[in-house]
């Protein structure tokens, strides 16, 4: 059983489609990151997924419950943090995860716990009115986690922070599997956030799922770059026109692209010799690896020509 | 469903909605200390407490209403705290449910405190001037009645009111409602239509006959299943 499945999940607004037959699976104890630029369609499934929303056509289940049809069962596997944090600025931060403890039926520890693994025990006792945004968003977090749910959903949780405040979240979220057993699905459209923090990503785009898999397999599958700093580009190609490669001219040299699966090592040794023989001065040549967002552009760039080239 | 209404009361510590339900019965006691004041000869107690009671349904019932269901849906609408409070594991309709339970109670008390506040207005412009010391013994029972009656006629007038808060993010919808409404009762109190008229129906309840049978029986019957109504519509609708 999966943490979280949607099969062919829809929505409509009207006449515009917002989430487009999603079939996204999210493997139980993953970090998922869901990217997609804003208006992509993220929130709409989270919220779809929370029972907020109800889907115009398909199946969102969580911890193998149907959110549509047994909208509480799911709740209770479910933990949130939405991107309104929807706190209460009259009063304390402890104050406002009692309220949530109460309504969830949990002991009066379990506050303490979650104010513990947020780091804001010390603060607890301060209305939330003089919270920092960062502060307000880990007590968001400690409140998803009362009753230590299995599955959290956390849209956008580095939204309008600093940079401290992002490195203060992403530190939690790094750790927060480990600390808490649970599956996280965490929307974004930072790719950097998701990188630095996702074990699984999926890819929304103009609503539809564009790509979904485990992180470091999509990175591998997709072929890594050569780049080039050399004295002469136009011999360099000529030169490197033998090897199965494809080319990208840059300012300072060029980029070189290999398939996947070639052995990238054997390859850069390689281009190295053959152009130094031909008298090529080759100033730097680094292999690197596929980025998120390298592959975020890639899938992303489809529908979006697409759609150019219909209107 | 105790423990959500624990919640909604709990919620109340230190908001603007708890402030404005301890200062609207407050101004009514201002002003029944002077009015009190401002005679050379003693009246009798029931005549400050009717005028209170009368004050409370004419003018400051549906106003302190306005601003009473707009504060409490406000605590949700300002930082967006639905979708946190419906994605939990709780029957929608006894969030909402509670926070009516919650806007009642705080009108009960409000009425309560009216007639507490009047009373201790007049006593100390008594105290301080003898002459008017009211003459014979305050009927609280006969004034309580008359409080509950003018609370059951207003129901209708709270449902529409505390359907408009939590249906609108917004203030301004509600808040313009209740200010019309308060401004047409005021202004046509003595119009036949007023009968029927949400607003005017806590003050018709003072009267006697065909208007204040009408007030209890619309206000009461009609405004019992317009709350009912309004949790039930309210929770079945999408937060968008």
């Amino acid at each position: 059983m999966h943490a979280i499945e949607t099969r062919d999940l829809t929505r409509r607004f009207g006449s515009r489609v917002a989430v487009d037959t999603v079939s996204m699976t999210v493997p139980q104890g993953a970090v998922y990151g869901f990217l997609g630029r804003n208006g992509a369609g993220k929130t709409t499934t989270l919220k779809m997924l929370l029972g907020l929303l109800k889907p115009t056509a398909g199946v969102a289940c969580v911890a193998g419950v149907d959110v549509a049809r047994a909208r509480l069962a799911a709740a209770r596997q479910t933990g949130a943090l939405l991107e309104a944090h929807g706190l209460y600025a009259n009063l304390t931060g402890r104050e406002n995860l009692d309220l949530t403890r109460s309504l969830l039926g949990l002991p009066r520890a379990e506050v303490d716990r979650v104010l513990e693994v947020v780091e804001m025990t010390a603060d607890a006792a301060r209305r939330v009115g003089g919270y920092s945004l960062g502060m307000r968003q880990r007590l968001g977090l400690a409140r998803a986690m009362l009753g230590a749910p299995p599955v959290l959903i956390l849209d956008e949780p580095t939204n309008g922070l600093d940079p401290d405040g992002i490195a203060d979240m992403r530190r939690f979220l790094k750790t927060l599997t480990e600390r808490t057993g649970a599956t996280v699905l965490l929307s974004s459209h930072l790719l950097g956030e998701i990188e630095q923090t996702a074990t699984h990503v999926g890819i929304l785009s103009e609503g539809r799922l564009v790509l979904e898999g485990e992180l470091s397999r999509l990175k591998a599958d997709l072929a890594p770059e050569i780049g080039l700093r050399i004295d002469d580009a136009g011999r360099a190609r000529a030169v490197l026109e033998t090897h199965d490669l494809t080319f990208a001219d840059q300012s300072d040299g060029l980029t070189l692209r290999l398939r996947p699966g070639q052995d990238h090592e054997a390859v850069t040794a390689r281009i190295n010799r053959d152009l130094v023989l031909a008298g090529v001065a080759v100033f730097a040549l680094a292999p690197r690896a596929r980025s998120l967002e390298g592959i975020y552009r890639a899938v992303t760039a489809a529908p979006q020509a697409e759609s150019q080239g219909t209107s | 469903m105790l423990s959500v209404l624990f919640v909604e009361i709990r919620k109340l510590n230190r908001s603007l909605a708890l402030l404005l339900a301890l200062a609207a019965p407050c101004l009514i006691g201002i002003f029944a200390f002077f009015n009190v004041g401002r005679f050379d000869e003693a009246g009798p107690w029931d005549r400050w407490l009717t005028t209170s009671v009368g004050l409370w349904a004419f003018f400051m019932l549906p106003m302190s209403v306005t601003a009473l269901t707009a504060l409490v849906a406000q605590m949700e609408h300002a930082p967006r705290s639905w979708d946190h409070l419906r994605s939990l594991p709780v029957p929608r309709w006894r969030v909402y449910a509670a926070k009516l339970a919650g806007v009642l109670g705080l009108v009960v008390l409000m009425s309560v405190l009216n007639l507490a506040v009047t009373y201790a207005a007049v006593e100390l412009a008594a105290t301080l001037k003898p002459a008017i010391r009211p003459t014979g013994q305050p009927d609280v029972a006969a004034t309580s009645l008359l409080l509950a009656k003018v609370l059951i006629a207003a129901m209708l007038m709270i449902a529409i009111q505390f359907w408009a808060a939590m249906r609108f993010a917004s203030f301004v919808p509600a808040l313009a409602l209740g200010i019309g409404g308060t401004f047409f009762a005021v202004a046509a109190t003595s119009a036949k239509q007023g009968v029927f008229f949400p607003w005017q129906m806590a003050v018709n309840v003072m009267g006697e006959g065909w208007r204040h049978d009408t007030a209890l029986a619309l206000g009461g019957g009609l405004g019992t299943l317009a709350l009912i109504a309004a949790v039930i519509h309210l929770s079945r609708r999408e937060v968008l």
